[in-house]
């Protein structure tokens, strides 16, 4: 089975229109934007808020969008027509993944320019950004592959929300309980301290840690997701 | 190209579901394989390699090259039906032509309706339009014509037709005769007993016309040694000939005969008088005015009064016929009891 971009472009084209037409799910991609204009409109301009909203955007977009493709797909009984057409796994899931990263990508750089945040080394950030979305990809894919449902997928996701969203003030707690240092090692975490790095001037170098970190969870997440997937497509 | 059964044979926990098997289905020919819903389910999975046969193998070209119309199927309900033609079409990276195929199943008046708008009929059209986008060598279709509107059944027979003149492969699933007698030219019946090709006629006015004609010259003289002992009965505008053996029982009602035959009912042309005289010979008994039984395949006698008896079949859905109180002194005559 070769690979053929050909029709990973027919299911990007066919998720695209289909997306666009299911406003449920589609909404949600407003959500960070317009919470990024009126904190910005606001004056806030602290780190943390900015990486509150593009953290939302990674968990709104990159997973729950992700997640809701797969489980439509799985739901309205279509995958098996998908399944059994020439199209392999790896090019349903790259023409819906694809479809996801660009929609992060865009709605992180709204969010980012809305909230007026200028990272001092446009670069960097962004590297590091489109490393996150492939982890927040993984981590939607995996979810998808779980959820039997758009219903369920959207219950499932919360957690991730929740944790991703808000775990940039997990770290105020740190001193009481010690425990929760274990968060740090959070992607979302570790992207804030290199934005943080980066402010202060710091170099790729510099940052090393942070990008090895991220991308240990990307290999991780891609890994589970590949397990399951196996596991799932034997029944 | 053609799909071909080779001694294929399923049981599930010791419990036979099809005995093994042979059929070729050739190209240019539409067979339909008549069954349960179990083993048509069976028989999918099976096609699909999700489900292994038991013994025995099926042979086809190519599994890329099989098309399947489910009788469940998603289709993408926000795409218009173009859209969704044309996902496909770049899917399969297929040479057909959209307009051609739209035309053919009459969906080209709502090419730009969303298909969740889209009637059952027609969402059934789309799922066709789709199978032939494939452009494959074997069509597997999984009831086609269930549930179908008049229309829809009339663009699913020129499909066939087309189908054929392809010469391509389609094996028909279904459960219903009726299915099988409209769109196939070979009939097939597959239970636990086994394959039994059922055999049918085209109905041809005159021929049949010279045949009956024939046929009262056959019974004038009655001691033609051999006779044609095949049962006609009529389904739509063909006529389905039954081995004595598969009836069950035949019953008469407002003027009508009727055979049953493993819980389906098929219209027949003869009287019962008719009937009784042919069927004696294969050990069928006129248990009651309205009523005649195929002996063998009796398995109770109930009494309920002294003057009320049945008789209850051994079939599929354990009928039982009245039997009444001047037939039950022959029928102890015939069994030998006195």
């Amino acid at each position: 089975m070769t690979f053929s971009w050909k029709r990973v472009n027919a299911i990007l084209q066919k998720d695209f229109k289909d997306f666009s037409r299911n406003s449920a799910v589609s909404i949600i991609i407003f959500l960070p934007i317009i919470l990024a204009a009126i904190y910005g409109r606001m004056g806030i301009d602290s780190l943390q808020v900015h990486f509150m909203t593009i953290n939302m955007a990674f968990a709104m977009v990159g997973t729950y969008v992700q997640c809701c493709l797969i489980a439509e797909e799985k739901e309205k009984n279509t995958l098996r027509g998908l399944m059994l057409s020439p199209a392999s796994t790896l090019e349903i899931l790259g023409g819906k993944s694809l479809l996801t990263f660009v929609l992060t990508i865009v709605v992180v750089f709204f969010s980012a320019y809305l909230s007026e945040y200028r990272p001092a080394s446009m670069g960097i950030v962004a590297f590091a950004i489109i490393l996150s979305t492939l982890f927040y990809i993984g981590m939607g894919t995996l979810l998808g592959l779980v959820a039997k449902s758009v219903m369920e997928s959207s219950v499932i996701v919360l957690p991730v929300i929740g944790v991703f969203t808000m775990g940039s003030f997990i770290t105020a707690w740190t001193e009481k309980y010690p425990i929760l240092k274990v968060a740090e090692f959070l992607p979302n975490i570790q992207l804030f301290e290199l934005a943080e790095a980066v402010e202060q001037g710091a170099g790729f170098v510099q940052v090393f840690s942070e990008l090895g970190i991220i991308g240990i969870w990307i290999v991780v997440i891609f890994a589970l997701t590949v397990v399951v997937y196996r596991k799932r497509m034997v029944d | 190209m053609s799909l071909k059964f080779i001694q294929a044979e399923k049981q599930v926990y010791d419990s036979i579901v099809f005995p093994a098997f042979d059929l070729t289905i050739a190209g240019g020919e539409v067979t339909a394989i008549c069954s349960t819903v179990n083993i048509r389910e069976q028989l999918i999975e099976i096609i699909l390699g999700r489900s292994l046969l038991s013994n025995g193998e099926i042979q086809y070209a190519d599994e890329k090259k099989l098309a399947f119309f489910f009788l469940h199927e998603g289709l993408h309900e926000r795409l218009s039906v173009q859209e969704f033609l044309k996902f496909f079409h770049q899917l399969y990276q297929s040479k057909q032509s959209i307009e051609e195929i739209t035309r053919l199943v009459q969906l080209d008046s709502k090419k730009n309706k969303k298909i969740k708008d889209l009637t059952y009929s027609e969402k059934k059209r789309a799922q066709l339009a789709y199978i032939l986008i494939q452009n494959a060598e074997t069509y597997i279709m999984e009831e086609p014509d269930q549930n179908l509107d008049v229309e829809s059944k009339r663009i699913f027979i020129a499909v066939f037709n087309e189908l054929r003149k392809l010469h391509k492969t389609v094996l028909v699933l279904t459960s219903h005769l009726e299915t099988a007698v409209t769109v196939a030219d070979k009939i097939v019946r597959l239970d636990d007993k086994g394959l039994q090709i059922v055999q049918t006629e085209e109905e041809h006015p005159e021929e049949l016309q010279n045949e009956n004609g024939k046929e009262s010259e056959a019974e004038e003289k009655i001691v033609q040694p051999i006779r044609f002992e095949k049962i006609p009965t009529k389904v739509n505008e063909k006529i389905v000939l039954f081995d004595p053996p598969e009836i069950d029982y035949i019953e008469s009602t407002e003027g009508q005969t009727i055979l049953h035959i493993k819980g389906e009912s098929f219209p027949c042309t003869f009287t019962l008088n008719e009937l009784e005289e042919r069927l004696y010979p294969f050990g069928f008994f006129r248990c009651h005015r309205s009523y005649i039984v195929n002996l063998q395949k009796v398995r109770e006698v109930i009494t309920w009064t002294r003057n009320s008896y049945s008789l209850v079949l051994d079939d599929v859905l354990k009928s039982s016929v009245p039997l009444s109180k001047t037939k039950m002194a022959d029928l102890k005559g015939m069994l030998g009891l006195k």
